[in-house]
Protein backbone atom coordinates (compact mmCIF):
# COMPACT_ATOMS: atom_id res chain seq x y z
CA UNK A 1 0.00 0.00 0.00
CA UNK A 2 1.36 2.97 -1.04
CA UNK A 3 0.14 6.51 0.04
CA UNK A 4 0.89 10.19 -0.76
CA UNK A 5 0.58 13.31 1.75
CA UNK A 6 0.32 16.61 -0.40
CA UNK A 7 1.90 19.58 0.85
CA UNK A 8 1.45 23.39 -0.08
CA UNK A 9 2.05 26.03 1.03
CA UNK A 10 0.98 26.18 5.02
CA UNK A 11 0.16 23.14 5.59
CA UNK A 12 1.32 21.85 9.07
CA UNK A 13 -0.30 18.34 9.69
CA UNK A 14 1.97 16.88 6.72
CA UNK A 15 4.35 15.21 9.00
CA UNK A 16 1.90 13.62 11.41
CA UNK A 17 -0.07 12.16 8.53
CA UNK A 18 3.10 10.61 7.19
CA UNK A 19 4.48 9.65 10.26
CA UNK A 20 0.90 7.62 10.92
CA UNK A 21 1.05 6.05 7.71
CA UNK A 22 3.96 4.63 8.13
CA UNK A 23 2.79 3.44 11.69
CA UNK A 24 0.66 1.06 9.93
CA UNK A 25 3.21 -0.18 7.67
CA UNK A 26 2.65 1.77 4.25
CA UNK A 27 4.92 3.19 1.94
CA UNK A 28 4.94 7.14 2.52
CA UNK A 29 5.88 10.24 -0.10
CA UNK A 30 5.28 13.82 0.30
CA UNK A 31 3.39 15.13 -3.05
CA UNK A 32 4.30 18.99 -3.58
CA UNK A 33 1.53 20.74 -4.67
CA UNK A 34 2.88 21.75 -8.21
CA UNK A 35 2.75 17.54 -8.70
CA UNK A 36 0.49 16.43 -11.11
CA UNK A 37 1.22 12.69 -11.53
CA UNK A 38 -0.36 10.55 -8.86
CA UNK A 39 -0.03 7.10 -10.65
CA UNK A 40 2.00 5.94 -8.20
CA UNK A 41 -0.70 6.03 -4.84
CA UNK A 42 -3.41 3.91 -3.33
CA UNK A 43 -4.57 6.44 -1.21
CA UNK A 44 -4.30 10.51 -0.95
CA UNK A 45 -4.11 12.63 2.09
CA UNK A 46 -5.03 16.14 1.79
CA UNK A 47 -3.22 16.96 5.78
CA UNK A 48 -4.44 19.91 7.91
CA UNK A 49 -2.89 23.03 7.84
CA UNK A 50 -3.48 26.66 6.38
CA UNK A 51 -2.78 26.52 2.57
CA UNK A 52 -1.95 29.71 0.66
CA UNK A 53 -3.26 31.56 4.37
CA UNK A 54 -6.71 30.05 4.01
CA UNK A 55 -6.44 33.50 2.28
CA UNK A 56 -9.97 34.74 0.49
CA UNK A 57 -11.71 31.37 2.12
CA UNK A 58 -10.26 27.94 4.09
CA UNK A 59 -8.88 25.56 1.25
CA UNK A 60 -10.32 28.41 -1.33
CA UNK A 61 -7.02 28.72 -3.56
CA UNK A 62 -5.60 25.42 -2.76
CA UNK A 63 -8.24 24.18 -5.11
CA UNK A 64 -6.28 25.38 -8.05
CA UNK A 65 -3.34 24.22 -7.69
CA UNK A 66 -2.23 21.42 -10.16
CA UNK A 67 -1.86 18.70 -7.82
CA UNK A 68 -5.60 19.16 -6.68
CA UNK A 69 -6.02 19.30 -10.57
CA UNK A 70 -4.61 16.19 -10.75
CA UNK A 71 -7.01 14.90 -7.63
CA UNK A 72 -10.12 15.61 -9.87
CA UNK A 73 -8.83 12.98 -12.44
CA UNK A 74 -7.60 10.35 -9.67
CA UNK A 75 -10.97 10.55 -8.31
CA UNK A 76 -13.29 10.76 -11.63
CA UNK A 77 -10.81 7.30 -12.91
CA UNK A 78 -11.03 5.73 -9.35
CA UNK A 79 -7.25 5.23 -8.91
CA UNK A 80 -7.41 5.18 -5.41
CA UNK A 81 -8.99 6.75 -2.17
CA UNK A 82 -9.06 10.59 -1.52
CA UNK A 83 -8.95 11.48 2.36
CA UNK A 84 -9.18 15.65 3.19
CA UNK A 85 -8.10 16.14 7.26
CA UNK A 86 -9.41 19.65 8.29
CA UNK A 87 -8.51 22.02 6.13
CA UNK A 88 -8.11 18.33 3.59
CA UNK A 89 -12.04 18.66 3.78
CA UNK A 90 -12.60 22.35 3.10
CA UNK A 91 -10.05 22.07 0.10
CA UNK A 92 -12.60 18.87 -0.83
CA UNK A 93 -15.67 20.85 -0.14
CA UNK A 94 -13.99 23.71 -2.02
CA UNK A 95 -13.38 21.64 -5.18
CA UNK A 96 -16.84 19.84 -5.21
CA UNK A 97 -15.37 16.68 -4.48
CA UNK A 98 -17.83 16.76 -1.69
CA UNK A 99 -20.72 18.49 -0.76
CA UNK A 100 -21.79 21.23 1.13
CA UNK A 101 -18.89 23.60 2.39
CA UNK A 102 -17.20 24.60 5.80
CA UNK A 103 -17.70 27.67 7.54
CA UNK A 104 -17.20 30.15 10.35
CA UNK A 105 -17.69 28.25 13.84
CA UNK A 106 -20.75 29.55 15.34
CA UNK A 107 -18.96 30.70 18.56
CA UNK A 108 -16.58 32.36 15.93
CA UNK A 109 -13.39 31.01 17.35
CA UNK A 110 -10.73 28.65 16.66
CA UNK A 111 -11.79 25.37 18.78
CA UNK A 112 -8.77 22.97 19.92
CA UNK A 113 -10.04 20.05 21.92
CA UNK A 114 -10.91 16.12 21.97
CA UNK A 115 -14.78 15.63 20.96
CA UNK A 116 -16.46 12.50 20.88
CA UNK A 117 -17.91 11.21 17.82
CA UNK A 118 -20.88 8.99 16.84
CA UNK A 119 -19.84 6.49 14.16
CA UNK A 120 -22.11 5.09 11.60
CA UNK A 121 -19.48 2.68 10.39
CA UNK A 122 -19.80 -1.31 11.63
CA UNK A 123 -15.90 -1.41 11.22
CA UNK A 124 -15.15 1.13 13.69
CA UNK A 125 -16.61 1.29 17.42
CA UNK A 126 -19.77 3.20 17.89
CA UNK A 127 -18.50 6.29 19.95
CA UNK A 128 -14.72 7.35 19.80
CA UNK A 129 -13.40 10.68 20.65
CA UNK A 130 -10.67 12.74 18.28
CA UNK A 131 -8.84 15.51 18.41
CA UNK A 132 -9.98 18.71 16.48
CA UNK A 133 -8.47 22.69 15.82
CA UNK A 134 -10.22 24.72 13.67
CA UNK A 135 -12.02 27.98 12.88
CA UNK A 136 -14.06 27.35 10.10
CA UNK A 137 -15.70 23.73 10.59
CA UNK A 138 -19.34 24.10 10.64
CA UNK A 139 -20.55 22.41 7.94
CA UNK A 140 -23.37 23.70 5.97
CA UNK A 141 -25.29 22.56 2.80
CA UNK A 142 -28.52 23.58 1.30
CA UNK A 143 -31.88 21.36 2.54
CA UNK A 144 -31.76 19.66 -0.62
CA UNK A 145 -27.79 18.72 -0.19
CA UNK A 146 -28.28 17.39 3.08
CA UNK A 147 -31.27 15.12 2.01
CA UNK A 148 -29.14 13.56 -0.27
CA UNK A 149 -26.22 13.58 2.01
CA UNK A 150 -28.63 11.20 3.91
CA UNK A 151 -30.09 9.03 1.41
CA UNK A 152 -26.47 8.46 0.46
CA UNK A 153 -25.53 7.43 4.04
CA UNK A 154 -22.58 9.45 3.01
CA UNK A 155 -22.41 10.82 7.43
CA UNK A 156 -19.68 8.56 8.83
CA UNK A 157 -18.90 10.78 12.01
CA UNK A 158 -21.38 12.85 13.69
CA UNK A 159 -20.16 15.32 16.72
CA UNK A 160 -21.51 14.33 19.89
CA UNK A 161 -21.83 17.60 21.19
CA UNK A 162 -21.53 19.61 18.51
CA UNK A 163 -18.89 21.98 19.02
CA UNK A 164 -18.95 24.75 16.17
CA UNK A 165 -22.62 24.42 15.11
CA UNK A 166 -22.32 21.94 12.07
CA UNK A 167 -25.61 21.16 10.29
CA UNK A 168 -26.83 17.54 11.32
CA UNK A 169 -24.09 17.42 13.68
CA UNK A 170 -21.52 16.55 10.78
CA UNK A 171 -17.82 15.68 11.37
CA UNK A 172 -17.02 13.47 8.41
CA UNK A 173 -18.50 12.41 5.14
CA UNK A 174 -17.62 9.86 2.83
CA UNK A 175 -18.63 8.78 -0.57
CA UNK A 176 -18.20 5.63 -0.91
CA UNK A 177 -19.13 5.66 -5.27
CA UNK A 178 -15.95 7.76 -5.79
CA UNK A 179 -13.71 6.87 -3.17
CA UNK A 180 -13.68 10.48 -0.95
CA UNK A 181 -13.27 11.18 2.39
CA UNK A 182 -13.22 14.36 4.21
CA UNK A 183 -13.23 14.96 8.37
CA UNK A 184 -12.83 17.76 10.85
CA UNK A 185 -11.31 15.55 13.49
CA UNK A 186 -7.59 14.54 12.95
CA UNK A 187 -6.76 11.04 13.59
CA UNK A 188 -3.38 11.73 12.65
CA UNK A 189 -3.17 13.15 15.97
CA UNK A 190 -4.47 10.26 18.06
CA UNK A 191 -2.17 7.13 16.87
CA UNK A 192 0.54 7.04 19.26
CA UNK A 193 0.07 5.82 22.77
CA UNK A 194 2.24 9.11 23.50
CA UNK A 195 -0.27 11.59 22.70
CA UNK A 196 -2.36 10.01 25.16
CA UNK A 197 -5.33 8.43 22.74
CA UNK A 198 -5.08 6.30 20.02
CA UNK A 199 -8.46 5.81 18.62
CA UNK A 200 -7.25 7.20 15.53
CA UNK A 201 -6.13 3.71 14.36
CA UNK A 202 -9.44 2.92 14.11
CA UNK A 203 -9.80 5.53 11.01
CA UNK A 204 -6.51 4.23 9.70
CA UNK A 205 -7.84 0.35 10.03
CA UNK A 206 -10.85 1.39 8.08
CA UNK A 207 -9.15 2.48 5.41
CA UNK A 208 -6.83 -0.43 5.73
CA UNK A 209 -10.06 -2.46 5.10
CA UNK A 210 -11.83 -0.02 2.49
CA UNK A 211 -8.79 -0.15 -0.07
CA UNK A 212 -7.61 -4.27 0.45
CA UNK B 1 -8.75 47.64 -22.34
CA UNK B 2 -8.39 48.04 -18.32
CA UNK B 3 -10.95 47.93 -16.59
CA UNK B 4 -10.84 48.42 -12.68
CA UNK B 5 -13.73 46.99 -10.65
CA UNK B 6 -14.72 46.36 -7.25
CA UNK B 7 -16.41 43.91 -5.93
CA UNK B 8 -18.33 42.74 -2.68
CA UNK B 9 -19.03 39.24 -1.35
CA UNK B 10 -21.86 38.65 1.16
CA UNK B 11 -23.06 35.69 3.07
CA UNK B 12 -26.37 34.77 1.09
CA UNK B 13 -29.49 35.78 2.91
CA UNK B 14 -30.57 33.17 5.56
CA UNK B 15 -27.07 32.07 6.14
CA UNK B 16 -25.97 32.52 10.09
CA UNK B 17 -23.27 35.40 10.01
CA UNK B 18 -21.58 34.14 13.72
CA UNK B 19 -18.77 37.67 12.58
CA UNK B 20 -21.78 39.34 12.36
CA UNK B 21 -23.39 38.43 15.22
CA UNK B 22 -20.51 39.04 17.47
CA UNK B 23 -20.20 42.84 16.45
CA UNK B 24 -24.01 43.31 17.30
CA UNK B 25 -23.21 42.03 20.28
CA UNK B 26 -20.35 44.33 20.55
CA UNK B 27 -22.63 47.25 19.43
CA UNK B 28 -25.44 46.89 22.27
CA UNK B 29 -23.30 46.27 24.75
CA UNK B 30 -21.23 49.49 24.04
CA UNK B 31 -24.74 51.41 23.92
CA UNK B 32 -23.79 52.24 20.02
CA UNK B 33 -26.76 50.29 18.52
CA UNK B 34 -29.47 48.48 19.81
CA UNK B 35 -29.84 46.22 16.67
CA UNK B 36 -27.73 47.06 14.10
CA UNK B 37 -28.20 44.03 11.97
CA UNK B 38 -23.80 43.85 10.81
CA UNK B 39 -23.22 41.05 8.16
CA UNK B 40 -19.81 40.91 7.59
CA UNK B 41 -17.92 40.33 4.24
CA UNK B 42 -15.22 41.14 1.67
CA UNK B 43 -13.89 43.71 -0.53
CA UNK B 44 -12.00 43.08 -3.78
CA UNK B 45 -10.50 45.75 -5.99
CA UNK B 46 -9.05 43.98 -9.42
CA UNK B 47 -8.30 45.05 -12.52
CA UNK B 48 -8.97 43.07 -15.69
CA UNK B 49 -7.82 43.56 -19.63
CA UNK B 50 -11.17 42.57 -22.10
CA UNK B 51 -12.28 43.97 -25.42
CA UNK B 52 -15.30 46.17 -24.13
CA UNK B 53 -17.53 46.29 -21.44
CA UNK B 54 -19.65 43.66 -21.35
CA UNK B 55 -16.69 40.97 -22.02
CA UNK B 56 -15.35 42.64 -18.55
CA UNK B 57 -18.19 42.16 -16.67
CA UNK B 58 -18.73 38.34 -18.16
CA UNK B 59 -15.32 37.61 -17.40
CA UNK B 60 -15.65 39.01 -13.80
CA UNK B 61 -18.78 37.08 -13.38
CA UNK B 62 -16.17 33.98 -13.59
CA UNK B 63 -13.62 35.25 -11.35
CA UNK B 64 -16.18 36.32 -8.59
CA UNK B 65 -18.08 32.72 -9.02
CA UNK B 66 -15.05 30.27 -9.70
CA UNK B 67 -12.36 32.04 -7.00
CA UNK B 68 -13.78 35.04 -5.06
CA UNK B 69 -16.99 33.46 -3.73
CA UNK B 70 -18.07 30.20 -2.56
CA UNK B 71 -21.62 30.03 -3.94
CA UNK B 72 -22.55 27.43 -2.03
CA UNK B 73 -22.57 30.14 0.98
CA UNK B 74 -21.83 33.56 -1.04
CA UNK B 75 -23.21 35.69 -3.33
CA UNK B 76 -21.40 38.67 -4.94
CA UNK B 77 -21.88 42.18 -6.85
CA UNK B 78 -19.69 43.52 -8.99
CA UNK B 79 -19.85 47.39 -8.86
CA UNK B 80 -19.40 50.55 -11.41
CA UNK B 81 -16.70 49.33 -14.03
CA UNK B 82 -13.77 52.05 -14.71
CA UNK B 83 -11.46 51.60 -17.71
CA UNK B 84 -8.19 52.81 -16.84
Amino acid sequence: MKAGVVVFPGTNCDRDTKKACEHFGWETDYIWHDESNLDDYDIIFLPGGFSYGDYIRAGGLATFSPVVQAIKDYVKNKKGYVVGICNGFQILCETGLLPGTLSVNDNTRFICDVVGLATSDDKMPEAISLPIAHGEGRYFADDETLKQIQQDNMIFLRYQDNPNGSLLNIAGLIDRKNNVIGMMPHPERAVFKETGNTDGMYFFKLLEAEIK
Amino acid sequence: MKYKAEVKVTLKNGVRDPQGSAVDTILRRTGLEDSANVKVGKHFTLTVTAGNDKEAKNKLDEICHEVLSNPVLESYEIGRLETI
